[in-house]
């Protein structure tokens, strides 16, 4: 089965191995561990190949042997497939990373929310998000591009604590030059500014976020679109002053209940900031079709057309 | 005429004897999972009091072997060695489950002087010392990690991922130790068997020995004959009682002690 990824220079894979390696060589601690993503880590089995491990198809042994690493004062990053590696092994990850404070990154690999689209919902991450975010102690960062990604696995490596980090690749469409971006963790990025409605976006989806602000802006209606690469903390701040728009959209390729949408649910409630939500993603469903990535989007609602007909029918 | 290791094993018995004892006291302040604590605190007194390279003074140096108890329930019986070993004082036994106390429920590294691993979910000991033991690798360190599991939890399947990873990677450097008390909530023969249980070590590439759990002479030797072989990592099926040395635990979970059963239980412990 082939993996898909989104377009981009190099392969997701090829760039974080080469990135992996650059931090190792930096940080005595760095190892990585393999739950059947062997290909993530062959730069560093280059250099360093007593610190790259691999488990095979064992998600639980992979985020138990991660935490024994960091009881050893190592810093793993412990890669596996999105959906598997966040549920097969979830009690491990609350459990032994989480309850453990145990410095170890969780990289979801490959098979990002519905990435896979009609290969099945076996393969579809539409809880990856909210699993991982009701843990005490971790972070959880969906980065929306190679360059979030690669912002991310540097902050990450930099902090101490447990991460989960969904890796992506490819560039942004309609986005902000590269040379123009920031990136701070638990810092939502404005990628358009806008003052009408505001489309808050996670991962993968921040693409249609900003496809959906460029078709906004042909019907008169300015977007504000933000990348919320770091879900957890969330930057309060940013959904309070997206707030001031009169529409907030969310819009993640994950059940709503739980994920982005649900986190800035909670936001806006406790304010009382009283603006209309419209949350787009999985609608309590399971995305159970046959086709593409583009046509599972389109018919389960989380493609750019769903974000402008739920800003213009409230508009 | 006793030998030196005539007195070893009476000392190291002696040191089991006074688990037990802590033991039946928690029991008589609180719940208590007795039964598993009691079956384990021979091999306790022998890593704790002989085997493990630990430094009570400074329970994170780097040069310490690393243990960790799978089967977090009976904490009792580690917190009582750990005192006795001088990590915190003997008194804070008596204060199990108790508000803010050294002595919790489950094993949790956050609460108790010398635990480096929180447990208490079964099934995740093994793989966390796979870690342990890779890391310990990578530094080129000697450092050795002893897992402690339950018999009834290598129902999990996660201790078999482990195995095969242990195994695969040639971690000479670990020991999984089982605490072959035959009981969980039931007898686990009956409830989900796990015979033949020193051969399905074998057969996961593991160097196995089955030895009696009670019998320090036995424990002794195993655990100095460690690694069994080189490049494999070693388990030790130790063949126990759940409840061993207190009659009225045995085959017991757990256990709430009134006053005249925590005289009787420290009687058959000798203590008058």
């Amino acid at each position: 089965m082939p993996v898909p990824q989104r377009k981009g220079k190099r392969p997701v894979a090829k760039s974080f191995g080469e990135l992996l390696l650059e931090l190792a060589r930096e940080d005595p601690r760095i190892c990585g561990v393999s739950c059947d993503c062997w290909g993530f880590l062959g730069p560093l089995h280059g250099e360093f190949p007593e610190r790259a491990i691999e488990v095979g198809i064992a998600e639980q042994n992979l985020i138990g042997v991660a935490a024994g690493l960091a009881v050893r004062g190592k810093t793993p990053f412990a890669l596996g497939m999105n959906p598997f590696v966040t549920m097969r092994c979830f009690e491990q990850i609350r459990t032994d990373l989480g309850y453990g404070c145990r410095n170890v990154k969780v990289i979801g690999a490959y098979g990002g929310g519905v990435m896979y689209g009609g290969w099945g919902c076996t393969h579809h991450a539409m809880e990856e998000i909210g699993l991982m975010r009701l843990i005490p102690t971790m972070t959880v960062v969906m980065p929306a591009d190679g360059f979030e990604c690669e912002q991310a696995v540097r902050a990450a490596a930099a902090a101490e604590g447990p991460f989960y980090i969904a890796l992506a690749g490819g560039e942004l469409p309609l986005g902000v030059p590269e040379a123009e971006r920031a990136f701070a963790l638990g810092r939502a990025a404005v990628l358009r500014e806008g003052e009408d409605v505001a489309i808050i976006g996670t991962g993968p989806a921040v693409q249609e976020a900003l496809r959906a602000g460029e078709l906004l802006a042909e019907r008169g209606v300015s977007a504000r679109v933000l990348s919320m690469h770091t879900v957890k903390p969330l930057d309060r701040e940013a959904v309070l002053a997206a707030a001031r728009t009169r529409l907030v959209l969310t819009i993640e390729e994950h059940t709503v209940i739980g994920g982005l949408g649900g986190a800035v649910a909670e936001v806006l409630a406790e304010a009382g900031a009283g603006t209309p939500l419209r949350r787009l993603g999985l609608q309590d469903v399971f995305a159970c079709m046959v086709g593409s990535y583009e046509d599972l989007k389109r018919r389960f609602g989380m493609a750019a057309e769903a974000v402008v007909d739920a800003a213009m029918g409230a508009a | 005429m006793t030998t030196s290791r005539d007195d070893l094993v009476a000392h190291l018995a002696e040191q089991a004897r006074c688990i037990r004892r802590h033991v039946v006291r928690i029991a008589g302040m609180s719940d208590c999972h007795t039964g598993g604590s009691l079956s384990i605190a021979d091999l306790l007194a022998a890593l704790y009091f002989h085997v493990l390279r630990i430094d009570p003074a400074n329970p994170a140096w780097g040069g310490r072997d690393y243990f960790i108890l799978s089967k977090g329930h009976c904490v009792p019986a580690l917190a009582s060695a750990l005192a006795m070993r001088g990590f915190f004082p003997e008194e804070e036994l008596t204060r199990h489950l108790e508000l803010d106390s050294l002595v919790p429920g489950h094993a949790c590294a956050r609460v108790t002087p010398g635990i480096d691993v929180s447990t208490g979910s079964l099934g995740h000991g093994l793989s966390v010392g796979v870690g342990a033991a890779l890391g310990v690798r990578m530094d080129g360190a000697a450092n050795r990690v002893f897992v402690l599991v339950g018999d009834g939890e290598l129902q999990e399947g996660s201790n078999w991922e482990a195995a095969m990873a242990a195994a695969h990677h040639r971690l000479d450097g670990l020991t999984a130790i089982v605490d072959r008390n035959m009981y969980q909530t039931g007898p686990t023969e009956q409830m989900m068997a796990l015979e033949p249980l020193a051969e399905k070590w074998a057969a996961f590439g593991w160097s196995a020995r089955a030895i009696d759990g009670h019998d320090m002479r036995q424990i002794v030797e195993a655990l100095e004959a460690l690694p069994f072989e080189a490049g494999k990592p070693s388990a030790i099926v130790a063949r126990t009682v759940k409840g061993q040395g207190v009659s009225l635990s045995r085959h017991h979970h757990m256990d709430r002690f009134s006053p005249e059963q925590m005289q009787t239980a420290l009687s058959e412990l000798g203590v008058e």
